[in-house]
This record gives C-alpha cells, sequence and structure tokens, in this order.
C-alpha cells in the first residue's frame, strides 16, 4: 500500500491505496463517489472523466497513486439539485440527458471547456466534447447544451 | 508490485537500476496493459512528478522536448506549431481530449505500436532521441532507435527529443480511427526545406505501414533537389504506393492501404503547400 494526498472537491485526503489500483477504483469504492461512472474501462467513452489539476482526465486509466498531491473534481463537485451549475441546468432544459450514463463525464468535460473559455466557437466545443459518448441522445441536443451554458456564462 | 515517484532524473535511473521496475508516464498503454495481463511489472517508476522531464524549449538551434510533455501541451505550443508543424498537427487528431491531457511523447515512442502517432511526425523532422541509463547518455537519431530490438534495454529512461531548426516546413495527415476500424489506421509525415520553387532534404515517414514507424530514405532522395509541381507530387504518389506495397506484401490491409496512401501522403504535402494538394 502506498500513501497519497488528494484534494477531491475542495475536501483533503490522506488514502492508502494498492499501487496498480486505479483512480476511478479509489474515488468510488474508497471514498463512495459513485457519480463517476465506468463505461468501456478503456478510455474510449469518457464516463469515467474527472478534472485533475485543471484538466479532463479518463480516471480508469490514471492510478490512483498517479494523482498523488493533486486537486479532482468530479461530478460530486459540480452543483446540486437546488443549485445546478449552468451546464447541468441547460442539460435538463434541452433534454440532454436520457439514460444519463454518460451524463457526469459529459458535465465535466463541459466545465472544464467552459472555466477555460467563457466564449467557445461552435468547433471548439465539439472538439471538448469528442472524448464523451454518448449512446442513447445523438448528441444534438448535448452539444445544444453547452452552447447554451456558454451563452448564458457570457451575460 | 513496488510504486516509487522520484524527484529527479538520477533518483530515477537508480531505482531502475536497482529495482528492475518499469517507468510509467500517463499510462493511457501501461494501465491497459496491466489489466489485461499483457505486462506484469515487478515495481512501477512514476516519472510524473519529475518537472524537468516536461520541458518543451528553444535552445541553440534546436527544439528540445522532454519525454514527459503530454500531447495536449505540445499540441498547444507556439513554438511546436512553428518549428514543428508535423508534430503539432499530430497531436491535434492523437486520442481525444482526455488522452491527450495525459499520454505523453515518451510514452508514444515506449509503447511503439504501429500507429504511434507521434513518431511519423518525429522522424520527418528529423529528430533525435536522449537516453540516459545509470551508466550515462546516449544521443541517435530516431530511425536508428527504431530499428533496435528490443527497443530499449532494462533501465532505460528515454529523457527527450530534439529537432533541428533549420526553416524545414512540415505536414502530417493520417487516416482512420483507434479501434473502430483498425485495418483503416494509416499516417504519413512529410518535411522539406523549401529553395524557392525547389525542395531539397525531403524526408517521408510512415506509420502504421508494417510493425513500427519507419523513414523512407528512398523517397526522401527521390524528391529532393527538384522542383515542386503536380508531376513530381504524382511522382511522390506513385512510389509511396509502391513502398506500401513492398511493406505489407500479401497482408489483408494491402489493397486498401495501398490506395489509401494516395490520399493521406497528399494531404499531407497540403499543409506545406496549400496549392499543391489536389
Ligand atoms: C482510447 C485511446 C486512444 C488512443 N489513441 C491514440 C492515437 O490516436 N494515436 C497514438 O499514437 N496513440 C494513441 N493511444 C495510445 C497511447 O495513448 C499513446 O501511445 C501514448 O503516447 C502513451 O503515452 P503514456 O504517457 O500514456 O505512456 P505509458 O502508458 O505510461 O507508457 C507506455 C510505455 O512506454 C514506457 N515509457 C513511458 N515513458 C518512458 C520513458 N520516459 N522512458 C522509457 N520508457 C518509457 C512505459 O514503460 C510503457 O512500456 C491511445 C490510447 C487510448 C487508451
Ligand atoms: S470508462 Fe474510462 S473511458 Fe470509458
Ligand atoms: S444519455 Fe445514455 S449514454 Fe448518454
Amino acid at each position: 500500500m502506498i500513501e497519497i494526498k488528494l484534494v477531491v472537491n475542495e475536501k483533503p485526503y490522506n488514502l492508502n491505496v494498492e499501487p496498480s489500483e486505479r483512480l476511478i477504483d479509489a474515488l468510488r469504492n474508497r471514498l463512495g463517489l459513485l457519480g463517476t461512472k465506468e463505461g468501456c474501462g478503456e478510455g474510449e467513452c469518457g464516463a469515467c472523466t474527472i478534472i485533475m489539476d485543471g484538466k479532463t482526465v479518463n480516471s480508469c486509466l490514471v492510478l490512483a497513486a498517479q494523482a498523488n498531491g493533486s486537486v479532482l473534481t468530479t461530478i460530486e463537485g459540480v452543483g446540486n439539485r437546488r443549485s445546478p451549475h449552468p451546464v447541468q441546468k441547460a442539460f435538463v432544459e434541452v433534454g440532454a440527458v436520457q439514460c444519463g450514463f454518460c451524463t457526469p463525464g459529459m458535465v465535466l468535460s463541459a466545465k472544464n471547456l467552459l472555466d477555460k473559455n467563457s466564449h467557445p466557437s461552435e468547433s471548439e466545443i465539439g472538439v471538448a466534447m469528442s472524448g464523451n459518448l454518448c449512446r442513447c441522445t445523438g448528441y444534438d441536443k448535448i452539444l445544444r447544451a453547452v452552447k447554451i451554458a456558454a451563452e448564458e456564462g457570457k451575460q | 508490485m513496488k510504486y516509487f515517484q522520484p524527484q529527479s532524473v538520477e533518483e530515477a535511473l537508480e531505482l531502475a537500476y536497482t529495482s528492475e521496475a518499469t517507468f510509467l508516464a500517463g499510462g493511457t498503454d501501461l494501465v491497459l496493459h496491466m489489466r489485461t495481463g499483457k505486462v506484469q511489472p515487478l515495481g512501477l517508476i512514476d516519472l510524473g512528478k519529475i518537472s524537468v522531464l516536461r520541458e518543451i524549449k528553444e535552445i541553440e538551434g534546436s527544439l528540445e522536448i522532454g519525454s514527459m510533455a503530454t500531447f495536449a501541451e505540445l499540441g498547444k505550443s507556439e513554438l511546436v506549431f512553428r518549428k514543428a508543424h508535423a508534430l503539432w498537427q499530430a497531436c491535434q487528431t492523437m486520442g481525444s481530449p482526455q488522452i491527450r491531457n495525459q499520454a505523453t511523447i515518451g510514452g508514444n515512442l515506449g509503447n511503439c505500436s504501429p500507429a504511434a502517432d507521434g513518431l511519423p511526425a518525429l522522424l520527418a523532422l528529423g529528430a533525435e532521441v536522449c537516453l540516459s541509463t545509470k551508466a550515462g547518455n546516449e544521443i541517435l537519431p530516431l530511425e536508428s532507435l527504431l530499428s533496435r530490438t528490443p527497443l530499449l534495454e532494462q533501465g532505460t529512461l528515454i529523457r527527450g527529443f530534439r529537432i533541428p531548426i533549420n526553416g524545414q516546413k512540415s505536414g502530417f495527415a493520417k487516416l482512420g480511427r483507434r479501434k473502430a476500424l483498425a485495418i483503416a489506421r494509416l499516417s504519413v509525415a512529410v518535411s522539406v526545406e523549401m529553395n524557392g520553387s525547389r525542395i531539397d532534404n525531403v524526408r517521408v515517414a510512415l506509420g502504421a505501414v508494417g510493425r513500427r514507424a519507419f523513414l523512407s530514405e528512398a523517397l526522401g532522395q527521390e524528391l529532393s533537389g527538384q522542383e515542386l509541381n503536380n508531376e513530381l507530387l504524382e511522382k511522390g504518389v506513385l512510389e509511396v504506393q509502391r513502398i506500401v506495397r513492398e511493406a505489407l506484401g500479401t497482408r489483408a490491409s494491402a489493397p486498401y492501404k495501398r490506395v489509401a496512401v494516395a490520399g493521406v501522403f497528399r494531404e499531407a504535402l497540403a499543409t506545406i503547400i496549400p496549392e499543391g494538394g489536389k
């Protein structure tokens, strides 16, 4: 076991993890943060996306130990039922959520884009969301929701 | 399994020497290979905390790139955009945003898959690789390293790459997604020195044609020292198709790739001379 330090959703943690333990498993099993989903487990689908030190990563491809010293945001750290993040609000309004399995990852990719670039073009939105797959919606509504959230941020 | 997080290159080399552990960069290949059991490391030496290995800088007429620079960092670098355009282009299309944030250029070489996107670009740009072991350093052309088996001896660290800056123009193009259709992967990188309308020192490298990316010296020589016009472009297309035919032989992907390479080759050149890429 190795001891690591993490800040997750603004809370500090000291954890003992196995050397081969993935970050997604540490988040779900040790911290009980079940919002982060595992789809493919191979870096293809983006369901497990989190924000690590200001960048989106697939938590199924990062070892927990690699995240030692990092600041993480999972979906639990982005808005809640009473005060949703603009991206979450737009997803609900537009109907960009069907089964919802891809949604946490989608929201984190969109939030990270808007944190960095409050006026993204359509193609910048397309690139930022290209690592997140959805089996239900056909993407139209998701991209529209991100656009709406961006426009809201501008006002 | 042991896990080390050294703070310096010296410490990493010492650990590799004494522990027989494996270097870990971003983990986008290694973490998957550990899960499928394809590799079973005795230990891991995580290079992620060694900040000198991430540097991208210009020194004495060369662009130096640390092995731990990520595809995202390279793809956002103004210096790489201007001085190593083919590599910059390769970084835009590699993987997904999440993969690019994590995957490193050193890991791309360390894993050395046939379809590694960074390697054709580095080959065309004339990159040298800097290797280190506890015993010392070695600097050699990337094409020389790629002819070695195994690629790296145990304990050998890829420190970084050195690309000469000599006003060369370069371009990269690729076909195909990672898993969608493995057979459809193919990439071409080209670098030239423009002297008026003549091109010199042409270097053409291919990816996903055979076991590892390679530089075609014959094609480079064939095209060097000539006027760049449609005739030369078509000659290049025929040559590159011949090279693919020879490299792939009777493999199932051969007929498809032989046709496809023509378009990818034209596209790679089109970024060098916009009007030449019809
Ligand atoms: C979904 C997905 C999509 C992908 N798409 C692409 C793509 O489009 N194009 C592409 O080229 N690749 C792609 N890859 C493959 C992978 O991301 C790249 O090969 C990447 O560059 C590997 O870098 P890494 O830092 O993650 O390496 P790691 O996985 O950490 O290491 C890979 C290997 O290199 C060795 N190594 C790493 N660094 C060093 C060093 N400094 N010295 C010595 N040895 C070292 C390791 O021991 C290991 O054997 C994809 C992978 C995934 C999961
Ligand atoms: S579960 Fe991590 S990318 Fe699919
Ligand atoms: S809503 Fe079902 S996968 Fe996207």
